[in-house]
């Protein structure tokens, strides 16, 4: 998925678009901007600039400092965020945490507000992990990506067993999981839908 | 940091109470009992196991002459966090506590399942903070 944001956006844009698209209540500064995507702030500054004069970020001036803001009366924000959302940002820091756990995870997703695009800037990061790994080493590995995103991450872990029980009772929590937006992190909602589905090849 | 930096902003200094320490302790072995009983919903197993670990946590810092202030917020974070101060676990530990705090504010106000593994690990982790502060409240008092 970070092909596909690689391919639509240059390396610059794509970092500052993702940091700044997806906190779009929050103001940086420039060095801030710089440290979080790890960028030279020279090449960044023009970057800056660029996308300020085409209305996708503000400018504002605070003593005298210099804030970069997602503009969210640009026609386009809507759109650039929800294709922030689906590649570089959120998606892509989250797969990275759970990449040492990868082989122990069927299927990962982002669900609730963050992934509907209704979050503000005091909503969780929700996700959906289902698989055999443990609880305590899902919370360790995402928990670095916390600081990274800006927002407190709360994991549902479930079994394969276990979810699919879940999914056959249709509980009201599953079903308002199932009926929004996911942003999926890793593997496929799908292959672990039918308990009689083969589940040991997904991803 | 040290516990006595947060005197008046989320701890007050006590006398340690030993009976009280006891009553605590046996609480705690009386909820971890019951968190165990499996035909119980995961819910009420989880939020037993977790009342568990608030009870040891209590118990580990009134053993070091402090209680939480009841005028502010955030009682149970400071507990958690004070575990790192007192009976002296790792901060990866402390940090999966955490998140079982945030678990089980998140299920109370919404109505969210709780998961098996969220259950087990709440378990798991009373059980170890019990046997942490059974050796430690031997060694240190």
């Amino acid at each position: 998925m970070s092909a596909l944001a690689s391919l639509l956006f240059k390396e610059y844009r794509r970092q500052v678009l993702g940091l700044l698209l997806l906190q779009p209540e929050q103001a940086f500064h420039m060095r801030e901007i710089a440290r979080l995507t790890h960028t030279q702030p020279g090449t960044l500054h023009k970057e800056l600039a660029k996308l300020a004069e085409a209305g996708i970020l503000k400018k504002t001036l605070q003593g005298n400092q210099t804030y970069y803001q997602a503009d969210a009366n640009c026609i386009l924000f809507d759109e650039l965020s929800s294709i922030m959302r689906k590649t570089s940002g959120l998606a892509d820091v989250l797969r990275q945490a759970l990449q040492p756990l990868a082989n122990k995870l069927q299927f990962a997703t982002v669900y609730g507000s963050v992934a509907s695009g209704k979050a503000t800037s005091a909503s969780d990061i929700d996700v959906l992990l289902v698989g055999n790994a443990g609880y305590a080493e899902v919370v360790a590995a995402l928990y670095p990506a916390q600081q990274e995103l800006g927002r407190e991450i709360n994991p549902k872990l479930y079994s394969v067993n276990e979810w699919q029980d879940a999914l056959s009772a249709q509980s009201g929590f599953i079903k308002q999981i199932l009926a929004n937006p996911m942003l999926p992190i890793l593997g496929d909602a799908d292959d672990i839908r039918q308990p009689d589905r083969e589940v040991a090849g997904a991803h | 940091m040290t516990l006595d930096n947060l005197i008046g902003k989320s701890l007050e200094p006590i006398e340690p109470d030993s009976a009280a320490i006891q009553r605590l302790l046996e609480a705690a072995q009386r909820n971890l009992k019951d968190a165990e009983l499996t035909g119980l919903s995961n819910e009420t197993r989880f939020d037993t196991a977790y009342k568990a670990i608030m009870q040891l946590a209590n118990a580990s810092l009134q053993a070091s002459g402090f209680r939480t202030l009841t005028s502010k917020p955030g009682h149970h974070q400071t507990l958690i966090q004070s575990l790192v101060k007192t009976v002296g676990i790792e901060t990866e530990r402390m940090i999966v506590l955490d998140a079982l705090r945030k678990q089980r504010n998140i299920t109370d106000y919404s109505g969210d399942l709780v998961e098996d593994a969220a259950v087990t690990e709440c378990l798991l982790q009373a059980r170890y903070l019990l046997a942490t502060i059974t050796t430690w409240l031997g060694s240190e008092k």
